[in-house]
């Protein structure tokens, strides 16, 4: 990445956001933007200024009235408009942040929650067409649940030709051990097993596996077919053979919460019946990607609390795997450390104009997820999914290193 | 001595009170080529030090992205806290209660391995000679007094001697491992390492902190110049702090003309500690860094979740009732401090200036119970001890860190002076390897 010049103007940020409360999304990331976070060893005062924040859900808990006090530049404003434009009629700031998870949102029959991403999004927009100009965006997480809004979303961004930068706090986290998939590599199947539920932690897991498997020789080629497991006809795909044991054996054993059935012991690896009596609700999603490489994300609670990645790499022996850190278990961490690399490549593109990563890894990540809820939803059905003929090459490692 | 004497009255310290068991049964018998090791400690219970390494060897443990499975065989165990005035271990059902939390007889029954009712047995597996490859000892927990400096009397040293004794009266010695520090006193531990070096038997030892994985993954470059370090360790006294200062050494160590020993250290308490933070004899800047790579910060982030950089903020001296500082002058002049902040943090972290690197900040993973997974990084170090005979790294070092540990709780005893420490005049170099989890 390009280094922020000392003599840059400071961007001036407006910050959006379903809710903003104690350990939930927008606290990690707009308080590291605030208040501070550590890169490089020493603690960060980010070159930003948050000019003005709208928060959809506020009431009991909500921490901008502390924060807005003790940060008075930050304008508490009316509506995702009056963020952008601090009363001058127009597109009045140089970054746009939208934390759009968490917050209290109805779920469909498929079990995904409305978070109103596409609706705060398209206000952006229109702020930034009548404006004539537009300015770099950041959106959690993915796009949209729905897959269409999702697509509406990335095309905005290139029509308007404005940067996007979304996603997951998991590739660019800690690993252990800190690897990077080797560019060029020629991978034939890759796994993540991971915990959590539907239409939450599987993006992550989604997009854990997309950052790594993006690295291979071709670059990203698309999705063919997507096909989810749950219960029962998990087992039996586990079973069968439809994913690789080797690669969920060598995921399981980059985990650092590994399930323990043995009353007295605290670390043993769990023998197959005991992982079945361990994960009373497994699923899976299962992927064909256009060039051949199969994909499998699984949600294992019960047996991990983490998120373990593994790969088969053609000419090496052993796969290839590793853990996306997310602190050091939830009972034990206070500090989400895995919000800080997004907090700086958020202000790198406020800086330099440029996405960090591709926000076609989130793309299509959000078209896996919405792939997979909708197979889930229509019986464990393979479904074709031209619509994830999505083809990009990756950028430079993100690989956190400091 | 007092206290050394109730020791002396345990069973492992007075070998001849129990009878030798039976020579080994048929379930004992170790495949041929494993190597077979004696387990040697105080108590076997559940998420306890000895629990979470020596299962590492009858169950196996994460490595290098695989489930492991040592080629080491557990032949016999003694305990020193293990009940006693039952029916022999192995193979027997106890006749009288046990203690509920011990693990070690069913284990025994499990794993086929001899309980033993002390040391020499252990070593001879009941017979007459020398019937072990190697020994894991895990002296921790338990309960033990602790002396007028507040130093629990783990009896390291005895156990180790009684091994020394079994290893001349046979003219044959075995890799050793010692979990945490060597000895409460550094002649002790000095003449452990001492014997290991005479007797020419591989000596391993200390806490699983210097060898677990790291956030980041950086090590101090070797032969680099380290122009001042400060570390940052949470626990109670005489506990964790050890694991913290050998954390610090296992860093300092690789600094450029290796170990050449401590001139002076110095405890200081309280408003001492801030005050030495205001005049430079720790660096707050240093002291920030360190903090900046916690992921476990009190105060305010437990209340809002908020980061907070807690050095410019200045709330530690509200958070921390107790500070400790743990200044150590190198012989070279190089300085480091280790500070225990119980109420700011809870993890392990160090940062240090080094010229031409700018600061090497991480934090050492002390991964989540129950599964504790840097014990397995230790045990891959142990393993490493038993399989080739030779210890991956100086066992000096953790001969030089219970040395400071001890000299650090004579300066608190008297009135937190500066203590001069000539006889911590020690001198090493460090693997040229980072020995770290790293693959």
């Amino acid at each position: 990445m390009p280094q922020i010049a000392s003599d840059a103007k400071r961007p001036r940020v407006a910050v959006l956001a379903n809710v903003y409360k104690t350990h939930l999304h927008t606290q990690h990331i707009i308080d590291r933007v605030l208040e501070g976070y550590d890169w490089g060893g020493v603690f960060r005062h980010p070159a930003l200024d948050v000019v003005s924040i709208y928060v959809e859900q506020r009431g009991e808990g909500d921490l901008v009235p502390e924060r807005a006090e003790r940060h008075p530049a930050m304008k508490v404003c009316a509506s995702v408009a009056d963020a952008l434009t601090l009363g001058t009629g127009k597109l009045a700031v140089d970054g746009v942040i939208y934390i759009g998870e968490q917050g209290d949102y109805p779920t469909n029959e498929k079990g995904q929650t409305l978070y109103p991403r596409y609706q705060f999004y398209k206000q952006v927009i229109e702020v930034f067409r009548s404006s004539g100009r537009s300015v770099p965006v950041y959106t959690d997480k993915h796009f949209s649940w729905n897959w269409a809004w999702a697509k509406e979303m990335y095309d905005d961004s290139r029509k308007l030709g404005f940067p996007l930068m979304g996603g997951s706090s998991l590739p660019v986290t800690w690993r252990i051990p800190q690897v990077e998939m080797p560019q060029d590599a020629v991978v034939t199947e890759a796994m993540c097993v991971a915990f959590g539920s539907l239409d939450s932690y599987d993006i992550h897991a989604l997009e854990t596996l997309q950052c790594m498997v993006e690295r291979r020789k071709g670059g990203e080629t698309g999705v063919e077919w997507v096909q989810a497991y749950r219960g029962d006809n998990f087992w039996k795909a586990h079973e069968e053979g439809v994913w690789s044991p080797a690669l969920f054996k060598a995921a399981l054993c980059r985990s650092h919460t590994l399930g323990q059935c043995r009353e007295s012991f605290t670390d043993v690896y769990p023998t197959a019946q005991e992982i079945k009596a361990l994960v009373k609700t497994p699923m899976a999603y299962h992927f064909k990607y256009k060039d051949g490489l199969r994909g499998t994300i699984m949600l294992m609670n019960g047996l991990v609390e983490d998120f373990n990645f593994a790969a088969t790499i053609q000419g090496q022996e052993k796969p290839f795997s590793l853990m996306m850190y997310l602190s050091r278990g939830r009972e034990l961490a206070t500090l989400e450390s895995y919000f800080d690399p997004i907090v700086y490549y958020i202000e790198q593109m406020m800086y330099t104009h440029k996405e960090p990563y591709p926000p076609e890894r989130v793309l299509l990540a959000t078209g896996l997820l919405c792939a997979g809820v909708d197979s889930l939803f229509q019986g464990e059905q393979r479904l074709q999914t031209p619509q994830l003929a999505i083809q990009y090459q990756p950028a430079a490692s993100t690989l956190r290193r400091t | 001595m007092l206290t050394r004497r109730r020791f002396l009255g345990y069973s492992a310290l007075t070998p001849a009170v129990l009878a030798y068991r039976p020579l080994l049964s048929m379930g004992q018998t170790p495949a041929k080529g494993r190597i077979r090791i004696a387990v040697l400690g105080t108590s076997y219970h559940y998420g306890s030090a000895m629990q979470t390494i020596a299962d590492r060897f009858l169950v196996g443990y994460p490595h290098e992205g695989e489930w492991h499975m040592p080629d080491v065989q557990i032949v016999s165990m003694y305990l020193d806290a293990r009940p006693h005035g039952g029916e022999g271990v192995h193979g027997v059902v106890r006749s009288v209660p046990q203690d509920a939390g011990d693990l070690s007889v069913g284990r025994a029954k499990e794993f086929g391995f001899r309980a033993c009712n002390n040391i020499p047995e252990a070593l001879r597996c009941g017979g007459t000679k020398l019937a072990v490859d190697a020994v894991l000892c895990v002296v921790e927990q338990g309960n033990y007094p602790r002396n007028h400096k507040d130093q629990i009397l783990y009896p390291r040293y005895d156990f180790f001697q009684q091994c020394v004794q079994v290893f001349e009266e046979e003219g044959l010695s075995v890799p050793y491992f010692n979990h945490e520090s060597l000895s409460f006193s550094f002649p002790e531990a000095k003449s452990m390492v001492a014997a290991s070096e005479r007797l020419k038997f591989g000596l391993l030892a200390g806490s699983s902190l210097p060898v677990t994985w790291r956030i980041p993954d950086v090590d101090i470059p070797l032969g680099a110049r380290i122009e001042e370090a400060v570390m940052v360790g949470v626990g109670p006294l005489d506990g964790m702090d050890f694991d913290a200062l050998e954390a610090m050494q296992c860093m300092l160590e690789r600094r450029a003309g290796g170990e050449t020993g401590v001139k002076a250290v110095q405890l200081l308490e309280g408003d001492d500690v801030w005050a030495g933070g205001e005049s430079g004899r720790w660096s707050k800047e240093l002291l920030s860094s360190a903090l900046s790579r916690s992921d476990a910060i009190q105060g305010l982030t437990v209340t809002d979740g908020r980061p907070q950089d807690m050095v410019a903020g200045g709330v530690l001296p509200q958070l921390v009732k107790n500070p400790l500082a743990y200044c150590i002058e190198y012989q070279d002049g190089t300085r480091a401090t280790m500070l225990m902040l119980n109420g700011a943090n809870e993890d392990f972290v160090f940062s240090a200036r080094v010229a031409g690197h700018g600061l090497v900040a991480t934090q050492f993973f002390h991964s989540p119970p129950p599964n504790v997974t840097y014990s397995a990084c230790l045990a891959a170090k142990i393993e490493e001890l038993f399989c080739k005979g030779t210890a991956p790294y100086p066992a000096r070092r953790t001969m030089l860190v219970s040395g400071m540990m001890e000299a650090c709780l004579n300066s608190r005893s008297r009135l937190n002076q500066r203590l001069e420490t000539p006889h911590l005049d020690v001198h090493y170099k460090p693997s040229a390897d980072s020995q770290y989890a790293r693959a």
